[in-house]
């Protein structure tokens, strides 16, 4: 017999969970990003190295 | 010597043959076809496909408990979780995590894809599967093969060939499946969206964020620490730059060696009795399904975004949020430039790409707690 209740606890909590956390992590990595550049560019002055938009199809990572 | 050669036939494995091993070998074949003329994930599949073969030939005992060489891969590689955080330290120390740092609310994508892993489960239950067979088929959703392989050993150990091979097969098939989904929900208009330049990144913000990310996740979700740590690990050791002989080693004599293991331990549990039965089919129906989900939550997801966002994102980068790393973000740019060729999607969709790996782990992680 299958236990509806923990069926939906198990839906909902995970669709939350999945989105609280990667939330935060999204947060913290905004702030640390920003104090990190006020920290850099307050020291070095100049801007931080550019991530690269690459102009030919080569892979940037491999699985 | 008539004797001599009956005692000898009737010793053999050949005797011992049933139906059940000989559909097994097709399996086997097919696989090797797969992986040799076709290509499709060959690392994986290759020694999946010989696991199969060789576990399916009577009277080896290659998987017998305490005693069978490949028992004894699977036992200490998988079922004590050895093997796939090795491989997610490898994984680590591959993956830039830089178009994702520049962009962090591509995060949101990554998490917005694994819903398609909830409806899943929610499906699986109504398809006849228990709650832990249930979350094991669900994580195929994330198209991340090590973190399927770790949910599922742990969940349903029985179903590991299955949901394994599902995995690998349907990330091999990314250029298939995704495509059609990505015209669906999206207009021509929406895949002609040019996003704005991503903003740099520093060497001292690529070398933080592994760190503050195992912190986050291992603090809140602590079921994710075995992989999310190795998978950190991998990452701080390729940023950093001063441990250049750990990160090679980690991305390739220790992922190859590891893969070896992986794919033979996990193609050596599909014997007969296990794989042969019709919920194996609804395993490959479900992963499908998932998939599927999956793809078209992160593209909905995205939409959802460009409601608030002022500088709008190309909706495509959203279907990038299935952990497929880097063949989803490759397909993303692929329907991208179709619709506008001077469009360059790839660093874009890379960002939600290993978000969705992060966003797997933490779901699978979630599932435990829950399940386990």
């Amino acid at each position: 017999m299958t236990d509806w209740s923990k069926v939906f606890e198990v839906f909902s909590s995970g669709i939350i969970g999945v989105f609280l956390v990667m939330f935060l992590l999204q947060i913290l990595t905004q702030l640390s990003t920003r104090v990190i550049d006020f920290v850099e560019n307050g020291k070095n002055g100049g801007a931080p190295e550019a991530v690269p938009v690459p102009k030919s199809s080569a892979d940037p990572a491999k699985d | 010597m008539l004797d001599i050669l009956k005692e000898l036939l009737f010793s053999s494995g050949v005797v011992s043959l049933t139906g059940g091993n000989l559909v097994m070998w097709l399996v086997s074949f097919v696989l090797l076809y797969l992986a040799i003329k076709k290509q499709y994930e060959p690392l994986l599949l290759l020694p999946i496909a010989f696991g199969i073969l060789i576990v399916n030939l009577p009277l080896t005992y290659l998987m017998e408990p305490e005693h069978g060489l490949v028992w004894f891969f699977y036992h200490y590689g998988i079922e004590m979780d050895i093997i796939p955080p090795l491989i997610f330290l490898g994984l680590g120390a591959m993956i830039d995590f830089g178009p994702l740092i520049a962009n962090p609310k591509t995060m949101l994508l990554g998490a917005g894809a694994q819903a398609g892993l909830y409806v899943t489960f929610f499906a699986a239950v109504l398809f006849g599967f228990d709650l832990q067979e249930a979350g094991a088929i669900a994580i195929i959703g994330g198209a991340d093969g090590p973190t399927t392989i770790y949910l599922t050993s742990k969940l349903a150990p029985h179903l590991l060939g299955a949901t394994a091979v599902s995995a690998y097969a349907y990330m091999a098939l990314v250029p298939i499946i995704q495509p059609p989904m990505m015209k669906l929900l999206t207009t021509e208009k929406e895949r002609k969206i040019v996003m704005t330049k991503l903003r740099p990144v520093s060497k001292l913000q690529k070398v933080c964020f592994p760190i503050i990310t195992a912190m986050t996740i291992m603090l809140v979700v602590p079921p994710a620490a075995p992989l999310i740590s190795m998978l950190m690990l991998g990452n701080l050791f390729k940023e950093s730059g001063v441990v250049e002989r750990l990160s090679k080693s980690a991305s390739n004599e220790l992922m190859n060696i590891v893969t070896i293991f992986l794919g033979l331990s996990v193609g050596a549990t599909m014997t007969a009795g296990t794989f042969l039965s019709p919920k194996v089919l609804f395993i490959f129906f479900l992963g499908l399904f998932a998939f599927i989900v999956s793809t078209g939550a992160g593209l909905i997801m995205a939409k959802i975004m460009n409601l608030f966002l002022k500088d709008k994102i190309n909706p495509l980068i959203g279907a990038a949020g299935v952990s497929a790393v880097p063949m989803a973000a490759r397909c993303v740019h692929k329907v991208g430039s179709e619709a506008n060729r001077r469009n360059y999607l790839l660093m874009y969709a890379m960002g939600p790409n290993v978000a969705g790996v992060i966003g797997t782990v933490v779901a699978a992680a979630i599932l435990l707690q829950n399940l386990g």
